[in-house]
C-alpha cells in the first residue's frame, strides 16, 4: 500500500510540463460603459492601475482560478472569482457607483460553479443571500434545503447537521478556519452558530478528513468569514426578523468600518421565541394523551444572543485579523416528555405564558477567539490560525430519582438540585498552512493541533470528564494539467490521545449476589487513556470540457472514537437506555468513492452525484435484548459496537430556465445504508433520511428601477416513507410540504431595503420527520410559519 | 418539452438508484414485542392496589414475532406526580408528598431463549415498612433484535 502512495505522488510531481501562463487584460468601465482610469486591479498578487482607456494588463498569470479585485475611488469595490484560461483572458469589469450597497461582495453563481468544477469532492456553496431567502430556526434548518443535507433537530431553534445521513461527530463544522467544538455527540444539543454572522458557507459532502481532520469522515461545513472590502468608511446593516409560528422576533445589527489598511466588523444578534406550534391539539406520548393549549408545545420557548467583533489589518503581503464572539442560548425542552420519558406536568403553570422558560431547559454559552494571519510571499502563502473556545452547557431539570438515586435530593450536595447535566469544555487549537506553486502544481502542506479539556457536573451521569490532544499533518496537491483537467492528491497522518477521569456515583446502589447484598457507590468510569493514529489519503480529478463537467474522487478517512463511545456508562432516561461505552473500540475507517457529472446548456443544467461508502468498523450504539439492573437501573442495555457498513446514494440537481424571468429546479436525494455484520446485520443505520425530492418554480420579474432582485419561489417537497429502520426507531410515513419564498430589494432615496417573506409548511401539513429528536414520541413537525425578514444596509459618511 | 424530458430523466435516474437497493435482501425484524395485561389473571393492572407486607404475583403476557429478549420491572414512587404512566386511563392520586422510605424495586428477569410468547409469573414482595401512596409499575420488555416496549402503570400501595 505504501508503495502505491509513493507511486501516486511521484506521478504527480514528476509529470513535468512547462507552466502555462498568460497575459490577462482587464477593462474597467462604469455601468454606462465609460472607461474608468486609475482603478487598481488585483489578480494573483499582481497589482496594475488602469490606463486612460480603462485597461490594465497583468503579465505572467498562471492559468487557474483567482479572485479579481478592482478598486477605484467613487465606486464600489468589485470582487469576483474568475477562471483564467487560454480562452478567457480578457475581462470586462463594470463598476457600480459607491452607494450604500457597498459591502456586498459579489459571489455570483458562476463563481460557485467555478469552485465546484475545480473541486473533486461534491460541494455546495451558499451565501448570506441564501440564508436570508430560506431562513430557518437555525443554520442547519436553513441548509436543509440543499440536496444531501438534513438535520437532526429538537424544537424550533436547535439542530445538528446531517450530511448524507451521517451526523454528530462525523461532520466537522469549521468556523473561520477553526473547528467548532461543542457537544457534537448529543441529539438534544444545537450548534452554537449565529447564522446571520456567516459569510459564505461551503458544504462538503463526503469524507474530508485529509483537510479538516479526523472527524470529517462524513463531511464538513465550512463557514467562511464575511469578506471585508477595504476603504469603505463606516457602514452597516440592520436585520429584523419575525416568525409567526413561535412568535419569534429578532434583530441582527452589523457595523463595520475600513480604511485602506485597517478594518473592523461587528454584529449583535438577539432572538426571542415562544413555544412553537404543531398542527395538532393532542400528542400521544406512548398512549398517554397530552393536550396542547393553542397547539403549542409546552416549554419550547427560547432566547439567543450573539456578539461578534472582528478587526484586522490588510497589507500588501500581510493580513491579520482577530475575531471574538460569544453566543448564548437558553431554550426549553417539551415539558410533557423529556426524550422518551412521559411526564405529568403542572399544565396551568406552564400554560400561563408561552414565552416563559421552566424546567426542563438548557443554557449554552460558547465563547470563541480566533486569530488568522496570512503572509504572502512572491510565489507562496503562509497562513496561521489560532483559536480558543469555551463551550459551557447546562441542562436543568427537576430532580427525578431514577433507579437507585435517593428519593429526596440530599441537602449536602455540592451540585445544585436542578442541575441535571453540565459540560464545560475548553479548546485550544492551531492550524498552520503553507501553499505554494510548483510548475502546475498548487501544493499545500499543513499542520493542525488541538487540545481540549472537558469537565462534567450535574446529578445525572453519562460520560466522564476527559482531556484530549489531536494533531495531524497533511499535504495536498492540486495539479492543473490543462484548463480542462485537474488532478488532486492528498495524504494525511493523524495522532490522537484521550485521557479519562475516574467517576464514582454520588449515591449508592444495591447489588445482590446470592443472598449477599452489597451497597456501594459504583465506579462509572475508570481513569484510562487511549492513543490512536491513522494514515489517510484522497485522490481525485476534474474534467471540464465546455458543457460537460466530470469529477471523481476516492479516499480513505478516519475518526477517533469519542468519549461517549469509549466511556459512556450511565442511564440515558431520555431513551430509557443504559448506554455502555467500549474502551477497546478501534478508530473508525471509511472508504468512499464519489462521482459527479454535470452538463450545462444555455437554458438548463443537470448534475448527478452518486457515492459509495464502506466502513469496515462503523461505531454504532447497539440496543441489545438485555436489561441491566446494577449499572443500568433496570434499563435496556445499549452497547457501543463496531460493524461493517455499506452506504450508497446520490443527489440529483436540475435547473431549467423556461423564460428569462421564470426558472424551475429539481433537487433529489437518495441514501441507502446497511450493516453487513454484527448483531444488527441487515439493518440500516439510525437517522437515515428518507428519499426526498424538491421541485421549485422561481419567478424573478424586473418590476421597476426601484425594485430589483425580486423573486417569488415555490418549493414543493416530497419525502418518501422511511420503512428502513433499526431499533429503537419507528417507521415514518412519507409527506409533502410546500414552502414559498418571496422577496425584493427596494431602493428609496439611496436607502436600500431587502425584504424577504417566507411561508414554511404553507398547507399546514401534519407530518413526522424521521431525523427529529421527538420522532420517537410521535411529535409532528412545526405548523405553518410565516417568516419576515428585512435588511437595511446603511452607510455613515 | 425539454423540461418534461429533464424531469422525467431525473425521476428515472432517481428511481433507478432507489430500485438498486431492493435486491433480495433478508427481511429484518421491525416489530416491537408486546406486553398485554388484558388477561383476567394479569396483575397488576392500571390503578391496581398492592398491600404492604404482602406478596403478589406479577403476571403479564409477553409476545414477539420472532423471539423475546428479557423483561425488567421497576417499581418506584410517584409522590411528586410527574412521571411515566403510558396508560390512557388516569387513576385517583393522593396528594403530593415527600418520600421517607419509598419502595424501590428494580429487577430484570430472563425469558427462556427462543420464545415467541411467554406468560411471566413472578412473585414480588412489598415490604411492610415502605411509604404507602402512588407508585409506578414500569415494565420494560425487549426482543432479540433489541426492540423495547415500555408499559408504565400507575398503582397504589396501601
Amino acid at each position: 500500500m505504501k508503495k502505491w502512495y509513493a507511486l501516486f505522488f511521484s506521478c504527480f510531481l514528476a509529470s513535468y510540463v512547462l507552466a502555462q501562463s498568460t497575459e490577462v487584460s482587464v477593462y474597467v468601465s462604469t455601468t454606462q460603459q465609460t472607461a474608468v482610469k486609475s482603478a487598481k486591479v488585483f489578480l494573483n498578487q499582481s497589482t496594475v492601475v488602469t490606463d486612460a482607456t480603462g485597461t490594465a494588463v497583468l503579465k505572467n498569470i498562471p492559468l487557474g482560478n483567482y479572485v479579481l479585485t478592482v478598486q477605484a475611488t467613487g465606486y464600489a469595490d468589485y470582487e469576483k472569482r474568475v477562471q483564467i484560461t487560454a480562452a478567457n483572458k480578457h475581462i470586462h469589469v463594470k463598476l457600480k457607483p459607491e452607494i450604500t450597497e457597498l459591502k456586498t461582495v459579489e459571489i455570483s453563481s458562476n463563481a460557485q460553479n467555478i469552485r465546484k468544477n475545480s473541486e473533486a469532492r461534491s460541494i455546495e456553496v451558499v451565501d448570506q443571500r441564501f440564508v436570508q431567502q430560506h431562513l430557518g430556526g437555525s443554520l442547519m434548518q436553513t441548509l436543509d434545503r440543499l440536496p444531501g443535507i438534513s438535520n437532526i433537530g429538537i424544537g424550533s431553534g436547535q439542530s445538528k447537521p446531517l450530511i448524507r445521513g451521517l451526523g454528530f461527530n462525523r461532520v466537522v463544522v469549521v468556523d473561520k478556519g477553526i473547528k467548532h467544538e461543542g457537544q457534537q455527540w448529543g441529539a438534544d444539543h444545537g450548534l452554537e452558530i449565529d447564522q446571520f454572522a456567516a459569510g459564505e458557507i461551503e458544504v462538503i459532502k463526503g469524507p474530508s478528513s485529509f483537510l479538516y481532520g479526523a472527524d470529517a469522515i462524513g463531511g464538513a461545513i465550512n463557514l467562511k468569514p464575511v469578506r471585508i472590502a477595504m476603504n469603505q468608511g463606516l457602514g452597516g446593516s440592520v436585520n429584523l426578523i419575525g416568525k409567526s409560528n413561535n412568535d419569534h422576533y429578532g434583530t441582527s445589527i452589523n457595523l463595520f468600518g475600513s480604511n485602506k489598511k485597517w478594518f473592523f466588523d461587528s454584529r449583535i444578534t438577539y432572538q426571542s421565541y415562544a413555544d412553537y406550534r404543531v398542527p395538532t391539539d393532542t400528542v400521544y406520548v406512548y398512549d398517554f394523551a397530552v393536550g396542547l393549549r393553542q397547539n403549542r408545545l409546552r416549554n419550547t420557548a427560547g432566547r439567543e444572543t450573539g456578539l461578534h467583533f472582528n478587526t484586522g489589518y490588510v497589507g500588501e503581503h500581510f493580513k491579520t485579523s482577530l475575531y471574538a464572539s460569544n453566543s448564548f442560548a437558553k431554550s426549553g425542552f417539551f415539558a410533557n416528555a423529556h426524550g422518551l420519558e412521559p411526564r405529568r406536568v403542572d399544565q396551568a403553570l406552564h400554560d400561563r405564558s408561552n414565552r416563559d422558560l421552566l424546567s426542563p431547559y438548557q443554557r449554552v454559552n460558547h465563547f470563541k477567539l480566533i486569530s488568522r494571519t496570512e503572509i504572502s510571499h512572491p510565489t507562496s502563502k503562509t497562513e496561521l490560525e489560532l483559536g480558543f473556545q469555551r463551550n459551557f452547557r447546562q441542562e436543568f431539570n427537576h430532580y427525578v430519582n431514577h433507579g437507585y438515586m435517593p428519593p429526596v435530593y440530599p441537602s449536602n450536595m455540592a451540585i445544585p438540585q436542578h442541575l441535571e447535566r453540565e459540560y464545560d469544555k475548553f479548546i485550544y487549537s492551531g492550524n498552520l498552512r503553507h501553499s505554494f506553486m510548483f510548475q502546475q502544481h498548487q501544493l499545500q502542506v499543513g499542520l493542525n493541533a488541538d487540545y481540549q479539556d472537558n469537565g462534567i457536573s450535574g446529578w445525572s451521569f453519562l460520560i466522564p470528564g476527559f482531556k484530549q490532544f489531536n494533531t495531524g499533518v497533511f499535504m495536498y496537491d492540486k495539479y492543473v494539467v490543462n484548463h480542462q483537467l485537474i488532478l488532486h492528491g492528498a495524504l494525511r497522518y493523524d495522532y490522537g490521545h484521550i485521557q479519562f477521569e475516574r467517576y464514582d456515583d454520588w449515591f449508592t446502589s444495591e447489588r445482590k449476589e446470592g443472598n449477599i447484598t452489597t451497597i456501594e457507590r459504583l465506579t462509572r468510569a475508570a481513569s484510562f487513556s487511549r492513543d490512536f493514529n491513522s494514515f489517510v489519503w484522497s485522490a481525485g480529478m476534474n474534467y471540464n470540457s465546455g458543457k460537460l463537467g466530470f469529477k471523481v474522487n476516492i479516499g480513505k478517512s478516519f475518526r477517533m472514537p469519542i468519549a461517549k463511545e469509549l466511556a459512556a456508562n450511565g442511564v440515558n432516561y431520555h431513551y430509557f437506555s443504559y448506554e455502555k461505552g467500549n474502551a477497546n473500540l478501534n478508530a473508525e475507517v471509511a472508504y468512499q468513492a464519489d462521482l459527479g457529472i454535470s452538463y450545462t446548456e444555455k437554458k438548463w443544467t443537470v448534475s448527478f452525484s452518486p457515492f459509495y461508502n464502506y466502513f469496515p468498523n462503523y461505531i454504532y450504539l447497539n440496543p441489545t435484548p438485555h436489561h441491566d439492573y446494577y449499572y443500568g437501573a433496570g434499563n435496556q442495555v445499549f452497547e457501543y459496537t463496531q460493524s461493517r457498513v455499506m452506504r450508497y446514494g446520490a443527489e440529483l440537481k436540475a435547473n431549467y430556465q423556461l423564460i428569462p424571468s421564470l426558472s424551475t429546479e429539481f433537487l433529489g436525494e437518495y441514501l441507502y445504508s446497511e450493516q453487513l455484520s454484527g448483531n444488527k446485520k441487515g439493518f440500516t443505520l439510525p437517522f437515515s433520511p428518507a428519499p426526498s425530492a424538491l421541485i421549485n418554480l422561481t419567478w424573478s420579474p424586473k418590476i421597476s428601477d426601484k425594485l430589483h432582485n425580486s423573486y417569488l419561489s415555490i418549493d414543493y417537497r416530497l419525502t418518501a416513507p422511511q420503512n428502513n429502520i433499526v431499533p429503537p426507531e419507528k417507521k415514518t410515513p412519507g409527506y409533502q410540504i410546500v414552502n414559498v419564498q418571496m422577496g425584493t430589494t427596494l431602493s428609496l432615496n439611496k436607502q436600500v431595503f431587502e425584504l424577504s417573506v417566507q411561508a414554511q409548511n404553507l398547507l399546514n401539513a401534519k407530518y413526522l420527520n424521521h431525523t427529529s429528536f421527538y420522532r420517537l414520541i410521535e411529535l409532528p413537525e412545526a405548523s405553518r410559519n410565516i417568516i419576515l425578514s428585512l435588511k437595511m444596509p446603511f452607510k455613515i459618511n | 418539452m425539454n423540461k418534461l424530458k429533464i424531469t422525467s430523466l431525473a425521476i428515472i435516474l432517481l428511481l433507478g438508484v432507489a430500485s438498486g437497493c431492493k435486491k433480495d435482501k433478508e427481511e429484518v425484524d421491525t416489530i416491537y414485542p408486546t406486553i398485554s395485561i388484558e388477561a383476567a389473571n394479569a396483575f397488576p393492572k392500571q390503578c391496581s392496589i398492592l398491600k404492604r407486607g404482602e406478596k403478589f404475583i406479577f403476571r403479564a403476557d409477553l409476545s414477539d414475532n420472532i423471539a423475546l429478549g428479557s423483561v425488567s420491572v421497576d417499581i418506584h414512587h410517584n409522590f411528586d406526580q410527574h412521571s411515566h404512566s403510558t396508560e390512557v386511563l388516569g387513576c385517583n392520586m393522593d396528594a403530593k408528598k415527600t418520600p421517607i422510605n419509598p419502595l424501590l424495586y428494580i429487577k430484570d428477569f430472563p425469558i427462556p431463549s427462543g420464545q415467541k410468547s411467554y406468560q411471566i409469573a413472578q412473585e414480588i414482595e412489598v415490604p411492610a415498612n415502605v411509604d404507602p401512596g402512588d407508585y409506578h409499575f414500569l415494565i420494560r420488555l425487549t426482543d432479540q433484535s433489541g426492540w423495547q416496549t415500555i408499559k408504565g402503570l400507575s398503582i397504589k400501595i396501601q
